[in-house]
Order: C-alpha cells, then structure tokens, then sequence
C-alpha cells in the first residue's frame, strides 16, 4: 500500500475520455435567461416595429443584449444576430417614421 | 471582435437616423423666396405651407392652419408654440418665422434627444461590463489553472479533454463553455474513472446581475465530481457541509434523502467547527470518513467548504416526472462531489485562487482514502439492508404502473401475432399459424389453474 503512495498514481491504460453532459437528462440545471431573454427581445422589437412604440425598441436592444451575454458558447451565434439585428432595426424604423424624441413615461 | 461590432452598432445608429431626418427639414425652411412673403400680413406663412403638400407629408405634420383659425392651431401644436407679434424676434428668423410652430427636435436638437442619449449611454455602459466582467472571469480562470496545474498533471494522466479530438492527448486548457463557466476534465488514475472539475463564477459579464449581486452577495464556486469505479468504493452514503448546503442537499437529492433520513448533525462532535453539519447513512461510515487528517482539512478550510458528498447511489437530483413515478430506479453511480466557495465573497483577484490548492490535496486524498475504506461486516449488512428496502419501496411505488405497462405489452405482442396470422398468404399456413397460437392460450390457461390450484392446497 505504501509503494503506491511513493509510485505514480497516473494510469494511462485507465484514460476515459470526456462525454459533455447530456442536458435533456437534467433540464433544471441549464440557465433559461438566455432563451426567455431572446424571446422577449423578440416580443418586444415586433411590438416596437408594429405599434411603432420606441421604448419598446429600445427594450428589445437591451434584452437582445442580455441574451448575448448570457449565452452558452455552443449555441448558434446566428440566432443571436438575428435578434440582434431585429431589435436594431426596429429602433431604426421607428425613429425613420417618427423622428421626436421619446417622451419619458412621467 | 464581437464587441468591436457591438460598439459599431449603436454610434452608427446614431450618427444615421438623426442628421438624415434633420436633413430633410434644413432644405424645407432654407428656401429664401419665402421669407419676402411675411413681412406683409400675419398670415402670409401659412399661405406658404398650404402651397408645398410634399414637404408637409415628409415631416411630422405641422398643422393645416386656414387664415381665422390661429387658436385652433395653438392647441394643435404639442411641442412649442411661437407666437409672433409684431416687431418681436426672440428666435433665429430663418427657421422660426416660416411657421410659427416649431417642433421640439429641431429646436434644440440634441438636448431634447436625452432619453435616447440616455439609452445609448445604457448601452455602452453595459458593453463596457461585457469586456471587463469577460476578462475578469477569463483571468480568474486561468489563475485557477496555473496554481493547480502540477498537482492534476502530477496526479492525472489526461489533464484537459473536450471530447472531440481524435485521440485522448491533454489539450492542457480549460474548456469554455460560457462567459463564467469553465470545465476541466481529468482523467487516467487509480481509484477513479476521471474528474470533472467546473468553475462556476459570478456572471461578471451581465450588468443586470452585477447590479443584482449588489442587493444579494454571492461568491465563485469550484464543483468537481470524482467519478469511481465499482470496485473503487464501498457501499455508503456521506455529506457533510454548511447548514443551509446540507438541508437543500438533503431535499433536493435522490440518494441522500433516501439513504440519510435523519436530520444533520452537527459537526462538533467529530472535531470540526459547529457550521459546519454531517449527513451520513450510519455512524460507523462518519467514523471512517472523518479520519484525523479529514477533520484536518475540513477545519483548517471550512469558509471555503460548501458541501462534500460522498455516495455510491448518485443519480443527481430528484427528477419530477409528470406521470407519477418513473418505472425505473434512476441509474446510480459512484461519485464523489465537492463544492468550494472562492474566498473574497464575488470580489475576487487571482492571487485568491492559490487558496484553493490545500483543498484539491483533500480531494486526492479523498479518492484514495475513498478506495481503502470498507465497512465492517456489520455495516456491509445493514447497508445492504437499507437498499434493498429503497428499491423495495420504490417498486411497492411503481406496481400498479409497472403492471399496466405489462398488460400493455401482452396485449400488443398479442395484436402482433394476429396480424402476422392475417397477412400469412397461403391459407394453410395461416390455419396452422392460428391453431397453434389456439394451443398457446390453451397451455397458458392451464397452467393458471394449476397454479391457482396449488395456492388453495397450500392455504389449506
């Protein structure tokens, strides 16, 4: 028992290689800000486009921004940049149609 | 580079949307015919707007005024009235004298865009956490690594794997999985499959949860996860860690609320500090857990010191399922789990990182110890014992399911086979076919009896 304390603990015949953890197994250890962030962003740049409401744009480039920086490095980045550019265009196409100032809520 | 575009974005946005707009407006009012035009009547300017639709149709509408209705047209105006008398100029000529009624976009331009400003300074302040919350994480990260480096490579043959290279060569690197999740993979040693080892910091990189932490501090964590072979470990069921760690623990964990029903007790009375509180399967795995050496490391870190889980029936958390029961115990494995708290309380520096190698010297020790540790033979019984009365329960739980299910399958073996009857071409076939699947049924019958039969004998 002693000569293995003082001898290599390494093994190279024991290698296992590294499986990433599947996550349909475990739902709720996975972060949903990323995902719900993405939706609203999207929710939030229609209703901007369609009711022509510039806070609402502006939300949409936050949330959008947020799921950005909340995402995991395997998912899609093309996802993300289509969020991202909708939320943008939306604030462009309302201030295109409407050029005033947004007027504070108070 | 991504951040580079993210800055990109938003200066071009601004630099687009408002002088463009503004354009349009400088080349309606800069037209000089119009400004010979007022200096006769009060109302010549309004002449001049009903005579250029085009213009009008581009802007925000300025109203439609007829010569006898300037009130009307003061109530119309939302953003600034200019009232013109004679004799009076308190504003430029050339732009305020066209209508009277000057919007207010155009009248101080950039003052009265501050909601935008606003929001665009929101932005780049978000940004700016971005990069520096990202390479923050990113440092910590690889301190982290640095400090720990030799210790792994000493003690593991395969020091880093993301799974996807060919062949089982060390990358040497962290992998990243997130912006503040970094995992290392080890593996090829004695008494362990391997260890995954994850660094789990504070969302530095998300403003919103920088601001969040302001209200509720929390700190990094370190979780690694010994995965051991079956002959590697003896059958128990251990924890020992922080109070509020233990209770969660102990509702959230399939094994430890099975195994460990008792209440934490606390840990003063194996010779660590009182905050600290043990879950264990019986005293005599406590016993042989809490060695001199253990309780050595355990006082010496105990800040540091989340929770330690030691279990031979790991399979995570309890899963809720929306039909009830699974049919099926969960899958267990031999594992060993720890979690560390990175001193410094979310204000962390590098430098904090070389505080946490004491506590990987316990988790070597830990795997080695793990493997010498065998229960007495008393013990091997009653936890022997105690998981055959856990899947006992468990399939008491699931019987009525686990019979539908086979009633189920009988039934569709049963359409199988008649299907197959039917689709048998030649007719004399299908007549043997159906003939002996009659003498099956048959056979299965008597044998019912019989066995119905020998019950009554018995109860007799």
């Amino acid at each position: 028992m002693s000569a293995n304390n003082m001898s290599d603990p390494r093994r190279q015949n024991k290698i296992l290689r590294y499986k990433p953890p599947s996550t349909e197994s475990n739902p709720t250890l996975e972060d949903p800000t990323p995902d719900y962030m993405n939706l609203l962003g999207m929710i939030f740049s229609m209703c901007g486009l369609m009711l022509k409401l510039k806070w609402c744009a502006w939300i949409a480039v936050y949330c959008s921004f947020i799921s950005f920086a909340n995402s995991r490095s395997s998912e899609d980045t093309k996802q993300m940049m289509s969020s991202f550019m909708l939320s943008i265009s939306a604030v462009v196409m309302s201030y295109l149609q409407n050029p005033q100032p947004m007027s504070p809520p108070w | 580079m991504r951040s580079a575009n993210l800055l990109l974005i938003p200066a071009l946005l601004l630099l687009l949307a408002l002088p463009v707009s503004r354009g349009r407006y400088n080349d309606d009012f800069d037209d000089g015919e119009d400004l010979a035009d007022f200096d006769d009547n009060d109302f010549a300017e309004f002449e001049d707007m009903n005579d250029d639709p085009a213009a009008e149709a581009e802007t925000a509408p300025p109203p439609r005024v007829s010569p006898s209705s300037q009130p009307e047209e003061d109530e119309d105006e939302d953003e600034a009235t200019v009232e013109l008398e004679d004799g009076q100029d308190g504003f430029d000529d050339s732009e305020t004298q066209v209508h009277g009624l000057v919007p207010a976009h155009l009248q101080n331009s950039w003052e009265s865009y501050y909601m935008e400003i606003l929001m665009v300074t929101g932005l780049l302040a978000y940004i700016m956490n971005y990069i520096i919350g990202k390479n923050k994480n990113s440092r910590l990260a690889q301190a982290w690594f640095n400090s720990h480096r030799e210790l792994l490579e000493s003690n593991f043959a395969l020091v880093g794997d993301d799974g996807t290279s060919k062949e089982a060569v060390s990358t040497g690197k962290l992998n990243q999985e997130n912006e503040h999740i970094y995992n290392l993979w080890c593996s090829g040693r004695v008494c362990c499959e391997g260890m995954l080892i994850q660094l789990k910091f504070l969302k530095r990189q998300d403003l919103l949860n920088v601001l969040a932490r302001m209200m509720r501090p929390a700190c990094d964590q370190v979780q690694i996860k010994v995965t051991l072979n079956d002959e590697d470990m003896d059958t128990f069921v251990f924890a020992v860690g922080t109070k509020k760690a233990m209770a969660r623990l102990q509702k959230e964990m399939q094994d430890l609320s099975e195994f460990c029903g008792d209440k934490p007790k606390s840990g003063a009375k194996y010779g660590i500090p009182d905050a600290l509180t043990i879950l264990s399967e019986m005293g005599e795995v406590t016993d042989g857990v809490m060695d001199n050496k253990m309780v050595h490391y355990i006082t010496n870190h105990a800040d540091k010191i989340e929770s330690i889980h030691f279990s031979d029936q790991f399979s995570g958390p309890k899963v809720m399922q929306e039909e009830g029961q699974p049919l099926k115990l969960p899958e267990t494995k031999k594992t060993l789990l720890f979690t560390f708290n990175v001193p410094g309380m979310g204000n962390t520096s590098p430098r904090d990182m070389d505080a946490l190698l004491p506590l990987m010297n316990m988790v070597i020790y830990s795997i080695d110890k793990v493997k010498k540790l065998r229960l007495n033979r008393e013990g091997k019984q009653k936890a022997d014992r105690n998981r055959a009365r856990v899947e006992e329960n468990f399939l008491k739980q699931t019987h009525a399911q686990r019979q539908e299910a086979a009633q189920t399958r009988r039934e569709e073996k049963k359409r199988a086979e008649k299907e197959r009857i039917m689709n048998e071409e030649d007719p004399e076939r299908q007549r043997r076919l159906e003939e002996a699947a009659q003498r099956r049924e048959q056979k299965k019958i008597e044998k019912k009896q019989m066995k119905m039969k020998q019950i009554k004998v018995k109860a007799m």
